[in-house]
């Protein structure tokens, strides 16, 4: 009788313990590679839509992540990350594989413009500039901005929204056009002046002011130039404006992480993405960034300026401690 | 009295292992990570902590809005529950109360944020009636709405409960005396709730003190300690030592506030028998109550109607038509049916594994003479004390590198052991209730322990049962704290997922998700309650 009971008592407690864990071992089923990636939605969309085409549906999960989150984890996990593929900043594959070698080889006959690397294939630039909504600024008689500095006067209190470059690899593009153009000492008074125009509206994600400019809770906004492009093309009242500072660019890779041999599917994703995808990111980010590659005259922005150096994680934390000294 | 048998053993074995495993082994561990410093152990990782401007302002902002918060919180509940007992308000507007204040429970703290930003930020519904903003929304005005909203459900019940046994006999004893309004409020009322209001107080500071959601959606520059934890953790560069000595640190107030109750515990008596004596008719009183009931209730409806507009028209502001557009995208995605099923998952087996610890737990304790029974009421104030987060970020330095780490199980081990308390609490109250002479009438017709538990104790039990498990349903739903340390790409949930919705501001697809989890919480509360209600009524009869 006893025994019964216990039986009873007993199967119930622990089929609840057993079939949760079941849950977490389904979870576990090494069957779908996970890609990492800091992209923006629409270049996520493209990503997702070419792999299903090209029958890897339900192969993989894409998990998205603010550029410095995702930089956080590689740094900190490096191998051990739970991706398989990293689509990211290529100056943070970089300075991940330099310190943590945590890619493996990623064979290809591509040719990139910059040389490129045996571990990470480019896969979309990206280009900042300055965004407007001309309704508002009408409402509000705003004058329109040429410069960065213009965002800066006291008129646009409030009314000004750019990423954050603590989190975001666009803001990052912000930091560097006003410190090439003004210097540390006058740079760091823009960014400070800039800062305060913007109070609440510094974003943590490079899509974050693009929208607010859309819904009007701010004018003026720093961005992407290609997605106040789009803004425009859908007849939403933006536009857009290259500031003469300069219009600076970043480019992002894909790598495949090293799981001790277990690369196969996750190396084939990744060649995809960067191949198959390639021609609708080039539409989405017009940045030529293989050889034989073309956009059209509108997406070419006018101040088009490069960073002198090379880009590393070492020179974006410098920048970010100028940008928190900029902040007090 | 019974004697210990081997049974109550067998069951208390594997309960203690649960909590030395998911509760005090990680939060041990977890402190010793806070005082290490690359290989020798030092308190440099504090005095650094203590000395970073950053940290200090978080603290003393988080102190600051939470402070302001359960001040009004506080009032705001007092003033509702006398409302509902005091007044002579017209009983369906009482209802209505109750169900528009505690409305806002049935879903995460994150989608407060996001519902504050449509309705007094620029293009806010709010501000498009008003003309311009009535408050700039980011920073601390936000955070504050936010946490009243928060917290005021919790308050409102507690001082509910209370004041069901204040006995309203003296109400009309004190009037027959002539005393003065104020006195015969200060006596009648006031002075036998001040233990609750004590507690209540501390209850919603600790709350606000500790949240995530509500700073993570709009925070704005506005630094508080939670989302300095999560920036040290999760953040650009990632400095582990220091995540651990801010919660630490978070877990300072969390535990003076719990001292502070037991202090607070003494004040609380309780009138032999209660007995309902009809209210005097006070119309100055009443219609003072009625309005006030009447805007609060409104305010947390039209705050929280935005989530019904925003996902339902074609392009907010713009264009206003009615659309199911999103809804149908939502729906097509298959990352977010994947999220929303992963969370229904999780909610499930969390309130099934739940009610099981939390019965066993207060079976042991109330009916048993077993040795060391106290240990779960112990295992019941830790888990009542640990904000969520440092509950999670201690897991996730213990349970890093094992093959615990990203499974559905770790996060419902978190959800379990974090709302412990009350359940457990729930199961004590209706066991003490029950003769305690059952045992021993089993024991006398030869059944066994067990099988007195499971004929006689279970059934008599029911009705708590399934309030238990709707109540951790519904919090293992909505939690977002502790669980943004612990999920992985294939067991994000649909609260951790919103926050990466929020990267990418898609507001409209934040708001689908928040119906789909206030309709199943809905749908599970309901269900739940009807069963509890037919039974007591079946009971009567």
């Amino acid at each position: 009788m006893m025994k019964k009971s216990t039986v009873m008592m007993f199967g119930t407690v622990s089929s609840a313990i057993v079939l949760a864990a079941c849950g977490g071992a389904e979870a576990d089923t090494k069957d779908q590679v996970i890609i990492y990636s800091n992209a923006d939605d629409e270049a996520i969309e493209v990503m997702q839509t070419t792999l299903d085409k090209k029958g890897y549906e339900g192969k993989y999960i894409i998990q998205s992540f603010g550029t410095s989150e995702l930089g956080g984890k590689m740094m900190a996990e490096g191998k051990d990350i739970e991706a398989d593929v990293v689509t990211m900043a290529s100056y943070f594959i970089e300075s991940a594989q330099t310190s943590k070698s945590m890619f493996v080889e990623l064979s290809s006959d591509l040719k990139p413009l910059d040389g490129g690397s045996t571990y990470a294939l480019p896969i979309l630039g990206n280009v900042g500039s300055i965004f407007i909504n001309t309704d508002l600024l009408a409402q509000k008689g705003l004058p329109v901005p040429q410069t960065i500095k213009d965002l800066t006067k006291p008129e646009y209190k409030d009314l000004v929204s750019f990423p954050n470059i603590l989190d975001s690899s666009t803001g990052w593009l912000l930091v560097q056009a006003i410190m090439s153009e003004y210097g540390e000492k006058e740079g760091k008074q823009v960014l400070a002046d800039l800062i305060k125009n913007a109070g609440p509206h510094i974003e943590s994600s490079g899509s974050g002011p693009i929208k607010k400019v859309k819904t009007g809770e701010v004018a003026a906004g720093f961005g992407l130039r290609i997605q106040a492009i789009d803004a425009k093309n859908e007849g939403l009242p933006i536009d857009y404006i290259d500031p003469t500072e300069g219009n600076f660019t970043l480019t992002e890779s894909v790598a495949v992480v090293d799981k001790e041999g277990d690369e196969a599917l996750a190396s084939e994703i990744a060649k995809v993405i960067a191949t198959e995808a390639r021609a609708d990111l080039l539409k989405q980010y017009p940045v030529a960034l293989y050889e034989g590659e073309q956009v059209e005259e509108k997406y070419v922005p006018k101040y088009l300026k490069k960073w002198d150096t090379t880009l590393t994680v070492d020179l974006l934390e410098k920048h970010q401690t100028f940008f928190k000294e900029a902040q007090q | 009295m019974l004697k210990t048998n081997k049974m109550v053993k067998i069951l208390f074995l594997p309960i203690v292992f649960f909590f030395l495993f998911f509760l005090i082994v990680p939060l041990l561990y977890m402190f010793w990570q806070s005082l290490k410093k690359g290989n020798s152990i030092t308190i440099q990782n504090y005095v650094e902590a203590l000395q970073s401007v950053e940290i200090r302002e978080a603290f003393l902002n988080s102190f600051q809005v939470s402070f302001v918060a359960a001040v009004i919180t506080t009032c705001l509940a007092f003033a509702l529950a006398y409302a509902m007992h005091f007044t002579t308000m017209n009983q369906h507007l009482k209802k209505l109360v109750h169900i528009g204040v505690t409305l806002p429970m049935l879903l995460p703290t994150i989608t407060y944020g996001f519902v504050l930003l449509y309705t007094f930020g620029n293009q806010g519904i709010l501000t498009k009636l008003l003309g311009q903003p009535l408050v700039t929304i980011y920073g601390f005005n936000g955070l504050l709405i936010g946490y009243v909203l928060y917290t005021l459900p919790v308050a409102f019940i507690l001082m509910q409960n209370s004041m069901q046994y204040i006995d309203k006999r003296f109400l009309l004893v004190s009037m027959l005396m002539h005393d003065r309004p104020s006195r015969r409020f200060y006596h009648t009322v006031f002075r036998p709730m001040i233990g609750t209001i004590g507690g209540a107080f501390i209850l919603t500071f600790i709350l606000s003190f500790t949240d995530f959601g509500i700073p993570a959606s709009v925070g704005g520059g506005y630094k508080v300690i939670a989302t300095e934890l999560y920036q040290a953790m999760l953040g650009s560069i990632v400095r582990f030592e220091q995540g651990a000595v801010i919660s630490v640190l978070m877990l300072v107030p969390a535990v003076l506030g719990i001292v502070m109750l037991s202090v607070l515990d003494r004040f609380n008596f309780q009138y032999k028998h209660v007995s309902q004596s009809a209210l005097a008719v006070h119309r100055l009183r009443d219609n003072t109550f009625t309005v006030l009931s009447l805007v609060c209730v409104s305010v947390i409806f039209i705050i929280f109607s935005t989530m019904f507009i925003v996902p339902f028209t074609k392009g907010y502001p713009y264009d206003f038509s009615f659309t199911l557009e999103h809804v149908q995208n939502v729906l097509a995605e298959k990352n977010l049916t994947r999220v929303y099923m992963n969370s229904l998952i999780v909610a499930f087996f969390t309130a099934i594994l739940g009610v099981c610890i939390a019965f066993v737990s207060a079976l042991l304790n109330v009916r048993t003479p077993l040795k060391g029974r106290s240990t779960l009421d112990f295992a019941s104030m830790i888990t009542n004390t640990v904000p969520g987060m440092v509950l999670g970020l201690s897991y996730l330095f213990f349970f890093n590198g094992s093959s615990l780490k990203g499974t559905f199980f770790i996060i419902i081990a978190y959800t379990v052991v974090h709302f412990f308390t009350t359940p457990y609490l729930m199961a004590k109250n209706s066991l003490q209730k029950m003769d305690p002479t059952w045992e021993v009438t089993g024991e006398l017709l030869k059944d066994s322990w067990l099988q007195t538990v499971i004929r006689v104790i279970l059934p008599n039990i029911r009705p708590t049962i399934f309030q238990m498990f709707s109540y951790y349903f519904l919090n293992a739903m909505v939690t977002v704290s502790g669980v943004i340390f612990l999920v992985s790409t294939k067991t994000m949930l649909v609260s951790t997922r919103i926050k990466e919705l929020q990267h990418f501001a898609k507001y409209t697809d934040i708001f689908v998700l928040s119906i789909f989890i206030l309709c199943t919480n809905l749908i599970v509360k309901l269900g739940c309650d009807y069963i509890t209600t037919n039974k007591e009524k079946f009971k009567e009869m």
